[in-house]
């Protein structure tokens, strides 16, 4: 029986070929919107209890170092930490090489990102030393670094390199992406600059997610009439703030995304119906035979499942390559994603997707050929 | 000793086109014992394969009864009826109807991928089957590396491959020149001399009739029985 199925498969080679490419490159753009999402919007690992606090015109714009005194004196707030983008090289310009790199403050970012576990030994010595740094687990085993290791980062926004040991690995429970970025000392670059004292942001850790509205009221109200005014946000929010600089992406992005798996869809099932139509004398020839109506069902489900998974696998097969090209063009924009890789949500998505289109191709030629009458089947050609 | 393997009792048959009726089959009755070789005669559109097709379970009659090596076809579902198909009837097509992405080793196995039989079991029996029709050396070719002839020898040697009592053929040898139809009536011929297999033939040919033991003639819907020396 299988083999019946694998034979009518390759039957019209070229027909089946070209629906499972195109259900392969359907999934291809499919998954690839959806990891550009969740790379973009990193949301998965916002803490409902923190807001960013940044410059009101712009993140490329810096506040003054002397507010985090200010903000942290605010009623609600529990811990505050800065945060600065490095940016930089690390080794080469490959997307590969590319992960976020930021300078923080060793002394209040544990208590700020509780949820990034690092063990007391270890904040102890990010502590000890200006040039140690951090390193999420995914980050570290993906580059082969072990504690005390030491590597370079080329600075480009800012005219420093820094020279950092590896002094602490943290992980997070639910979130890789969270595990691939680097935290060091930005005391260490200040320093080389000659302490110009300007700061990215500001993580505020809240007492509690209620006087988030609050507080971000009073912390935005408190530099109203300085030079640098600020604009605060929950966390979550300002990660989305990056995706508003593109207009509504995430909306576009699924409206692309739906078109494409109709269209897909609307291919798989032309496809199934025209293999079956020109195959109902067959069927009829099988129940003749002695095959029963819900076995001919299974044989059409089965064939269009195949069509569908196939197109998956290929999908998934292919997509390492195609994301890799994708985010070396982007690169070569200035456009960078440390997470366009393939986790098992999407791949699970994808997979999910084709066989869902296979099945409900399937469906309608099946029921078709399970309900036809064998004469009329018969009397078809004759 | 007779034994009646086909019984059928008034049998009608009305097929239903948009709002008419039309009667196929309008009362027949006809018995078959086991061990004959039937031809089923008639004008085009007299009605012969609509009774072919209800002997062979593929249709249900709209009155009367079909009775097949004693069971009443009648009362079997529609999954059973299939169950019983394929352990009971053979069924040849004018158009062979192999199906073309197996080899003729395949469409022989395909039938008895329903059986318990292991793979061993099954090869022995399609070796056997090609062999009856002469095609042992075809097994390996597919349906269109076959003359029109042999694919409807492979066609014979599916509808025994299972080893049943009744063997249908809608006119068997319609498609085919006068030599190639010679093989097949020797070889239904032989089929019910040498492996006792009782077989119903649906022709147009008077000469092929003439092969089998018994000519019955259908007329609009009715049997005019015209017994032949046996
Ligand atoms: N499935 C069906 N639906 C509607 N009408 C049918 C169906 N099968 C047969 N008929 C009609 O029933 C009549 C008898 O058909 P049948 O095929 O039994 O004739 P036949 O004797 O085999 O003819 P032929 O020698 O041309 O094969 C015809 O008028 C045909 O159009
Ligand atoms: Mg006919």
């Amino acid at each position: 029986m299988f083999k019946l199925i694998r034979r009518n498969l390759l039957r019209n080679k070229r027909r089946t070929i070209l629906t499972v490419l195109s259900i392969a490159i359907a999934l291809i753009l499919l998954s690839f919107l959806d990891l550009l999402l969740a790379a973009m919007s990193g949301v998965n690992s916002a803490n409902a209890n923190r807001l960013v606090v940044r410059h009101a015109i712009s993140l490329t714009f810096s506040m003054p170092a002397a507010y985090e005194q200010r903000l942290a004196a605010l009623e609600h707030v529990e811990g505050i930490t800065i945060m600065n983008w490095f940016q930089g090289r690390y080794i080469d310009d490959r997307p590969e090489n590319f992960f976020p790199r930021f300078g923080t403050d060793p002394d209040t970012f544990p208590d700020v990102f509780p949820e990034l576990a690092l063990s007391p030994g270890e904040i102890d010595a990010w502590r000890a030393e200006r040039t140690a740094f951090i390193a999420g687990r995914a980050l570290a085993e993906e580059k082969g670094w072990d504690i005390g290791d030491v590597i370079t980062i080329e600075g480009d926004i800012y005219p420093v390199d820094v020279e950092l040991t590896l002094r602490g690995i943290f992980t997070h429970t639910t979130d890789e992406a969270a595990e691939r970025v680097l935290y060091f000392d930005w005391q260490y670059v200040e320093e080389a600059l000659g302490n110009p004292g300007q700061i990215n942001s500001f993580y505020v850790l809240l007492d509690s997610p209620d006087n988030m509205n609050e507080t971000i009221a009073k912390a935005e109200a408190m530099f109203e009439n300085s030079p640098d005014q600020v604009r605060a946000e929950t966390e979550a929010a300002f990660f989305l703030s990056f995706i508003e600089m593109m207009g509504n992406v995430q909306f576009l992005f699924s409206a692309i995304g739906l078109a494409v798996i109709a269209s897909i869809f609307f291919i798989t099932v032309n496809t199934m119906a025209m293999a079956s139509r020109e195959r109902t004398t067959e069927v009829a020839v099988l129940r003749t035979l002695g095959f029963t109506r819900s076995r001919v069902l299974a044989i059409v489900l089965f064939e269009s499942l195949a069509v569908g998974v196939l197109g998956a696998a290929i999908g998934l097969a292919v997509m390492p390559v195609v994301t890799g090209a994708i985010s070396s063009v982007l690169a070569t924009q200035g456009i960078t994603f440390s997470e366009l890789r393939l986790g098992e949500r999407t791949s699970a998505l994808v997979m999910g997707i084709g066989v869902f289109l296979g099945l409900a191709a399937g469906l309608v030629p099946a029921l078709q050929a399970m309900n036809m009458k064998i004469v009329d089947g018969l009397r078809r050609v004759a | 000793m007779t034994v009646k393997l086909v019984e059928i009792s008034d049998v009608t048959k009305n097929y239903r086109r948009d709002e008419f009726s039309i009667k196929v089959l309008a009362g027949v009755s006809m018995d078959v014992t086991e061990g004959e070789f039937v031809a089923l005669m008639g004008p085009s559109g007299s009605g012969k394969s609509t009774l072919l097709n209800l002997l062979a379970g593929i249709d249900r009659p709209t009155s009367g009864q079909i009775r097949v090596a004693g069971q009443e076809l009648g009362a079997l579902n529609d999954s059973q009826l299939a169950g019983w198909r394929h352990r009971n009837v053979g069924f040849v097509f004018q158009f062979y109807h192999l199906i073309p992405v197996l080899t003729a080793f395949e469409n022989l196995e395909l039938p008895l991928t329903l059986t318990k039989l292991s793979r061993a079991q099954r090869r022995k029996k399609v070796d056997l089957a090609l062999e009856v029709v002469g095609l042992a050396d075809r097994k390996d070719h597919y349906p269109r590396q076959l003359s029109g002839g042999q694919e409807q020898r492979v066609a014979i040697a599916r509808a025994i491959v299972t080893d049943p009592r009744l063997v249908l053929a809608d006119e068997p040898t319609g498609d085919l020149d006068a030599a190639s139809a010679q093989e097949i009536l020797d070889l239904l011929a032989q089929l019910n001399e040498e492996f006792g297999k009782t077989i119903v033939m649906v022709t147009h040919d008077p000469r092929a009739a003439e092969r089998a033991g018994r000519e019955l003639h259908l007329d609009k819907g009715r049997l005019n029985s015209a017994a032949d020396a046996a």
